[in-house]
């Protein structure tokens, strides 16, 4: 009883903060100064059409390669965490088959996935989207052939190696920009190309795709060792 | 319009807290936890928000001239890209530890979890 | 020099690269997981050396080729580079700790250390706020899963308490970022601190938001039960990792945050700080697990640290200094606790014992401790004099005792722990293995401490002055250690001697009262330490002790600063500590010991800063400058020195610890140790004459102390059953006379308090030595299972009989001199009711003087003792050089109280006394010593010569040839009366000595314990009150800096 009053209490509060912070809020009607750095420069000094992809490939790539450190982090120690005792991963498992549309409706849509995946991030520069919101689609269409073929697993080695490769590349392009540009992950190493094509804004895409199949690989390595210690019916 | 996206944001984390601190169930808890998060997220968006104006990616010619004052703060979209991120891997993990904590004592619930204390 | 970026490639890019190596062999994955932390060390260090000894610029690293703020920055400057560098070595040493962890879980647990690494450093590095939160979530996921490599259900719902912890700090820490970049427009630190960003009233809720989650995550107190089970609950390698790197991380970037601030945050800093330390150090008490109790004293630690960076402002150029001394000694003792704990394996604290099995690692836990606790010559010694310095001149008297308070807490439990692992009961505990993965890091960072200890003396001013040669010599004794105890004996012996050449004469003709002193500490030394040569085998440990006290005693001497002083005293404390716990059931009063020596200490240091407020010298004549306050310093110095006087009051530990040492180590600390007190307080008061404090009176308050601890000692010493507690006791009564005779601030008080100061250095140390042997011999140290042994050891005999005479006041030995000095200076003083009580407790001097004798050597030979030999002859030969010694003092002590009295003169010119040759003229009366001697040596001459003559017609008669009222007596036992000897006096007089003092010390640390034990059920395990108590701490933060909610 007092600790519902207490977090009651609580919460009023923090809502009490929250509010101020609200109350000085008045919907700006200009960009702020950097927000109109990006608008005006971004275009032309990224040569990307997307400012967000420019911003989070090349002006904050930094944070980008924290993020994809997070989760490679967390899929390595969800990895060694959830190691089961299982006496070898051969072990057939009695699991509840799934339904007839899912199974169909796999095989049909599983391609799609993947191709609408390889899309967004292909054209991250271009377009809404990018590395992980593709390979965010992409984990998803593996999470669905998992669901519909409960017997089967992933390959890890191959996802590992995928992922490895991937990661190792964004290191290299990042000191790539180091040594021939003007800083880690510049991405004016490769030529800007056309405005709004696809081989335009330097190294983007090449970030992106890598990118978009680092997190694919990892989100599929997470849902796959959530699989692995799945119990049995 | 801007502001019943804040609003949004804001009751979501006073909800997400609250799901947070009450609920017994462990599930219960990272789901308050996501709520939370996703709360913030919504936050961070709809600072990024300015009246009348396009998103910031100039695939039309008439954007390319005074961007400036045609499209909505691209740096919070950046930001929120990140803090999903982020999300999914704390959620990963939290989920990993509610797995192992209910293998280890078949339940559920976070008060039976006080092996450690004083 | 490397780009400082590649610290980030080689971590990532070796992270990637084991990706491959799934399936390789664990050794090789290790190795180069161990060769990436390495690389990233020199990364750091390169760019540390080029900072101290090149002076290069800060470096400035660009990414994606744009400045700041429209892309990300990183900075290597001085300060980056040191913690940098310290967390790369943290890194590395716990790789190589943890090896086997990391051989068995394989690749996965490398990568989440490379991460967790990785995420430290860039912290440290980066300008951006956005890129330090990203960076901060990276480590705390790597710190998640660092918390379960050991995968038992503690650690799991640990690192679950962790992570909702976490997650929840997170959440608030976003959406101040969030808020500062909307009102502020930049996410770049250096441009939000030049351009004043922050000043709108929305920013200084962000900030606020911001802040807190900052602070929070360095886990203060009481938010942070979620910490302390990770501490618990994680490998003790991990739990020194987090200690050492995390809060480290995080607090560098409290410090570059604080810049854009409000300054009203610093002292939110502080009071968080002063909370955490103070309360963290009182649940600590209550600790019996040795993780949680390192992690509750981490909490503490890091809260000293917060007040340091709360005062970073008035503190000066002095901040950085004592901040870093500070967090040098937590990072290196923790971390070598904690790879100690992995070692032993013991959870309990009292099941360190263990390490008594090899006694190095008792010295490895001793150096960690002291360093914690802020003892010389370690760094936390120098940071905490200059912090309570700085303090003071601020007049933040408040926060100096709330230091100071949290500090003894702290000590206590540090030191209880110390005493179970040196002397409890260790048979039945297994043997600890010790694999060179462990014991490498140990022994890296012991080696550390000396080092840094080296380097960081000479960065204080008036550090230079330190004598750090006695601490080399130190050094030297413990490396041969293992040499046999006669060998080491004679060495010390004769460097003792060879310094007491250089030292002694240099006062004899300027400084009578030194030359005294350090007579008394060196001499003694040299006498006290010869019954070592009784000892077989190597005696470890015991040389690098007792040099240790005598190096702070000397040092007290040769000081002329209270710098110096304090130093000393310190070293002083530490080596005597050492030494009395050495006795077999030493643990419980060496304990106290410490604690009152620690106490009186702290007391001191007060005393000091306050004189030192604002003052630009150190040197002792701050003391009579620092008015207006010079009554309250006088009062806290005095309380010092009568902790080691053992006055009433804080006299508990003086018969245990001085009772149950070592046979030879209890003349060492009874006789000299305990003048350290007196020479403390002939400084303070050659420089404080006088003090007031409201209607009090301080110098009368001290005589009255003085005249009741001599009462009271004189009436327990004759109560007591053991030999050794009597003499102890008699101390506390001769102490009392002492500090009496100071407090007269006469003259001839003076003079008598010398008197009886060098007259107790003789006979305390003549009758320990005495009993000493005795008690050797006789394998028991009750008096009443001895008796009768004046045939069998006629030159014990002697010597008691010679201490006693002395003791007592009979002419013609010295004692008298005493007694009639002190007469006289009563009288002339004209405190007569305290010189009844004087005379009283003269009287019952008496008493145990003779029960001393009579019990052990007149009465009755027990039957075991018939075989029995005189004492060692290493205990006879001091023994003897003290009796010709007090001889020749009582036949001639114009040569030494007529200087004294000249030296007097200049504080007290009134009432000397006149010498003409070997008379001596008071205002009252005259004294010739040697024509007393003559005299006395003439009566007992010719008595002595008519005994022998009459004795040679006399027959020996058996033992039990002699009847009572008709009863023959059979039995030694029943015919020696010395079991309870006094009873008819304890019933008249016993009433006053009720142990209320003992019994009140005992309620104050009950209150302490329930409060502690009270306090620390808010941790009741459960995650998410824990997750609570972090809303409710920054809500609270909130109302009180807000001023309420709107």
């Amino acid at each position: 009883m007092y600790k519902k009053l207490l977090v009651f209490a609580t919460i009023f509060i923090l809502a009490g903060i929250f509010l101020k912070l609200y109350q000085n809020f008045d919907g700006s009607k200009t960009l702020n100064k950097t927000a109109s750095y990006y608008a005006k420069n971004g275009a032309s000094e990224v040569g990307s059409t997307n400012i967000v992809t420019a911003i989070v490939v090349t002006y904050r790539g930094f944070d980008t390669l924290g993020e994809v450190t997070i989760l490679f982090v967390a899929a390595a120690i969800i990895g060694f965490f959830l190691k089961t005792n299982a006496k070898g991963t051969n072990r057939i498992r009695n699991l509840r088959f799934s339904s007839e549309i899912m199974i169909t409706a796999s095989k049909i849509l599983m391609p799609i996935m993947f191709l609408i995946g390889a899309y967004v991030f292909v054209n991250g520069h271009l377009s809404p989207g990018g590395g992980f919101q593709g390979g965010a689609i992409i984990a998803s269409g593996v999470a669905f052939f998992l669901l519909a073929n409960p017997t089967l697993s992933v390959n890890h080695k191959v996802l590992s190696v995928l992922e490895s490769t991937s990661g190792l590349i964004f290191v290299l392009l990042g000191i790539a920009g180091l040594i021939y540009g003007g800083g880690f992950l510049d991405n004016r190493v490769l030529p800007l190309g056309k405005f709004g094509t696809l081989f335009s804004a330097g190294i983007i895409p090449l970030v992106y795709s890598f990118i978009g199949l680092k997190v694919g690989a990892e989100l599929s390595n997470i849902i796959s060792s959530l699989q692995q210690i799945q119990k049995e019916e | 319009m801007e502001y019943i996206g804040l609003i949004t944001g804001f009751i979501l984390v006073i909800l997400g807290i609250w799901g947070f601190l009450t609920q017994k169930n462990i599930l219960k808890m990272i789901i308050g936890f996501t709520i939370s998060d996703t709360g913030i997220n919504v936050i961070i968006v709809s600072i990024s928000y300015l009246k009348n104006r396009t998103a910031p990616i100039l695939n039309r010619p008439d954007l390319l001239t005074d961007t400036v004052n045609k499209i909505t703060d691209p740096v919070p979209q950046a930001l929120v890209l990140t803090a999903i991120v982020i999300g999914v891997g704390v959620t990963a993990l939290m989920l990993s530890y509610a797995l192992r904590l209910y293998q280890e004592k078949n339940t559920l619930d976070i008060n039976n979890f006080k092996d450690l204390k004083w | 020099m490397v780009n400082p970026i590649h610290i980030v490639s080689i971590s990532l890019g070796v992270a990637f690269f084991l990706g491959f190596l799934r399936k390789a062999n664990h050794n090789l994955t290790s190795t180069i997981m161990l060769l990436a932390f390495a690389a990233n060390a020199f990364i750091s260090a390169q760019w540390l050396w080029a900072f101290i000894y090149s002076n290069t610029e800060p470096f400035y690293i660009f990414t994606a080729g744009f400045r700041p703020p429209y892309s990300i920055s990183l900075l290597m400057g001085r300060n980056e580079a040191i913690f940098t560098f310290l967390i790369n070595i943290a890194g590395l040493l716990s790789g190589i700790f943890m090896l086997k962890t990391y051989l068995r879980h394989g690749v996965y647990a490398m990568m989440a250390f490379l991460g967790l690494i990785l995420g430290l450093n860039i912290i440290i590095l980066t300008r951006d706020l956005f890129n330090f939160f990203v960076f901060m979530e990276v480590s705390s996921i790597a710190t998640a899963g660092m918390i379960i490599l050991i995968k038992n259900v503690k650690s799991v719902s640990a690192g679950f308490k962790y992570i909702v912890a976490s997650s929840l700090i997170s959440i608030l820490l976003l959406l101040g970022i969030v808020f500062i970049y909307y009102f502020g427009g930049s996410l770049n630190i250096d441009d939000m601190i030049t351009n004043h960003l922050l000043v709108s009233k929305g920013a200084e809720v962000a900030v606020f938001l911001v802040l807190m989650s900052i602070l929070l995550e360095l886990k203060p107190f009481p938010a942070n039960g979620w910490a302390l089970d990770v501490y618990e609950g994680s490998l003790p390698g991990i739990g020194a990792l987090l200690s050492a790197t995390s809060a480290t991380a995080v607090y560098f970037v409290l410090n570059k945050l604080l810049a854009f601030a409000n300054p009203y945050w610093y002292n939110v800093v502080a009071v968080v700080g002063m909370i955490s330390f103070i309360g963290s150090n009182l649940l600590g008490i209550k600790q019996k697990n040795a993780q949680r109790l390192l992690g509750y004293s981490s909490v503490g630690q890091i809260g000293l640290l917060l007040v340091i960076l709360g005062f970073s402002n008035t503190l000066g150029e002095k901040f950085e200094y004592i901040a870093f001394g500070v967090l040098i000694s937590h990072y290196l003792a923790k971390s070598g606790l904690f790879w100690l704990a992995g070692i032993v394996k013991q959870d309990n604290i009292k099941n360190w014992a263990a390490l008594q099995k090899k006694p190095i690692f008792l010295f490895f836990m001793g150096v960690f401790l002291f360093t914690l606790a802020g003892f010389p010559p370690f760094p936390s010694f120098f940071a905490k004099w200059q912090l309570i310095m700085e303090l003071s001149t601020a007049g933040m008297y408040a926060w100096v005792i709330g230091i100071l308070f949290g500090s003894f807490l702290e000590a206590v439990y540090l030191f209880r722990w110390f005493g179970y692992a040196m002397k409890g009961e260790h048979n039945d505990l297994p043997m600890f293995e010790l694999p060179w993965h462990k014991i490498l890091p140990v022994v890296i960072g012991v080696l550390s401490v000396f080092g840094i200890s080296y380097i960081s003396k000479d960065w204080l001013p008036g550090g230079t002055s330190l004598n750090f040669i006695p601490l080399y010599f130190i050094a030297f004794m413990y490396l041969i250690d293992f040499a046999p105890a006669k060998v080491k004996n004679t060495i010390v012996i004769l460097v003792i001697t060879y310094y007491s050449w250089l030292v002694i004469p240099n006062y004899y003709n300027t400084d009578i009262i030194r030359l005294i002193f350090s007579s008394i500490f060196l001499i003694g030394a040299i006498l006290t330490l010869i019954p070592g040569y009784l000892k077989k085998g190597s005696r470890k440990g015991f040389y690098p002790a007792a040099l240790l006290m005598f190096s702070g005693l000397i040092g007290l001497v040769e000081s002329t600063n209270i710098y110096q002083f304090f130093f000393s005293w310190e070293l002083m404390t530490i080596g005597s500590y050492l030494l009395i716990i050495r006795g077999k059931y030493s643990m419980p009063h060496a304990f106290k010991y410490l604690l009152f020596s620690v106490g009186g200490a702290y007391f001191m240091l007060m005393g000091f800063g306050m004189a030192h407020a604002g003052q630009a010298s150190l040197s002792f004549d701050i003391l009579r400058t620092g008015v207006p306050y010079s009554s309250i310093i006088f009062l806290l110095i005095a309380i010092g020195f009568m902790t080691k006087l053992a006055s009433l009051g804080f006299h508990i530990w003086l018969p245990g610890a001085y009772g149950e040492s070592e046979a030879d180590v209890a003349p060492m600390v009874s006789s000299i140790l305990i003048n350290a007190g007196v020479f403390g307080f002939i400084i303070l008061m050659t420089h404080i004459p006088d003090a007031n404090i409201g209607y009090f009176n301080i110098p009368y308050m001290l005589g009255w102390i003085g005249v009741i601890s001599a009462l009271v000692g004189n009436i327990m010493a004759s109560l007591q059953e053991d030999a050794r507690k009597l003499v102890a006791y008699s101390s506390i009564g001769v102490m009392g006379y002492v500090l009496f005779g100071m407090a007269m601030m006469s003259h001839l008080g003076w003079l008598t308090a010398i008197t009886y100061t060098i007259n107790h250095f003789l006979f305390k140390g003549l009758l320990f030595l005495a009993i000493g042997g005795v008690i050797l011999r006789t394998k028991t140290f009750n008096m009443y299972e001895m008796g009768g042994l004046i045939k069998k050891m006629p030159w014990s005999f002697i010597a008691v009989l010679i201490g006693i005479i002395t003791l007592a006041g009979i002419p013609p030995l010295s004692g008298y001199a005493g007694k009639w000095l002190f007469y006289n200076a009563i009288v002339l003083k004209g405190w007569y009711i305290q010189g009844a009580f004087i005379m009283f407790a003269g009287i019952i001097a008496f008493l145990y003087c003779f029960r001393l004798i009579y019990a052990i050597f007149l009465g009755q030979l027990k039957d075991e003792h018939r075989n029995i030999k005189e004492a060692s002859v290493w205990f006879i030969i001091p023994q003897y050089i003290i009796i010709i010694t007090i001889m020749l003092f009582s036949a001639f002590p114009q040569y030494v109280l007529n200087p004294i009295g000249n030296w007097l003169s200049q504080y007290f010119p009134n009432n000397a006394l006149v010498w003409n040759g070997s008379l001596a003229t008071s205002s009252l009366g005259y004294w010739n010593a040697f024509n007393i001697m003559m005299i006395v040596m003439g009566m007992f001459v010719v008595l002595l010569l008519f005994l022998l003559l009459v004795n040679r017609g006399s027959k020996k008669v058996g033992q039990f040839d002699i009847v009572y009222a008709a009863e023959r007596p059979e039995r030694p036992e029943t015919t020696h009366m010395a079991y309870n000897l006094y009873a008819h006096y304890n019933k008249a007089i016993g009433f006053l000595i009720t142990p209320w003092i003992t019994k009140s010390w005992d309620n104050i640390s009950e209150w302490v314990n329930t409060i502690a034990n009270h306090t620390r059920k808010i941790y009741n395990g459960n995650g998410q009150a824990y997750a609570l108590h972090i809303l409710i701490y920054i809500v609270i933060a909130y109302l009180i800096i807000n001023g309420g909610l709107f």
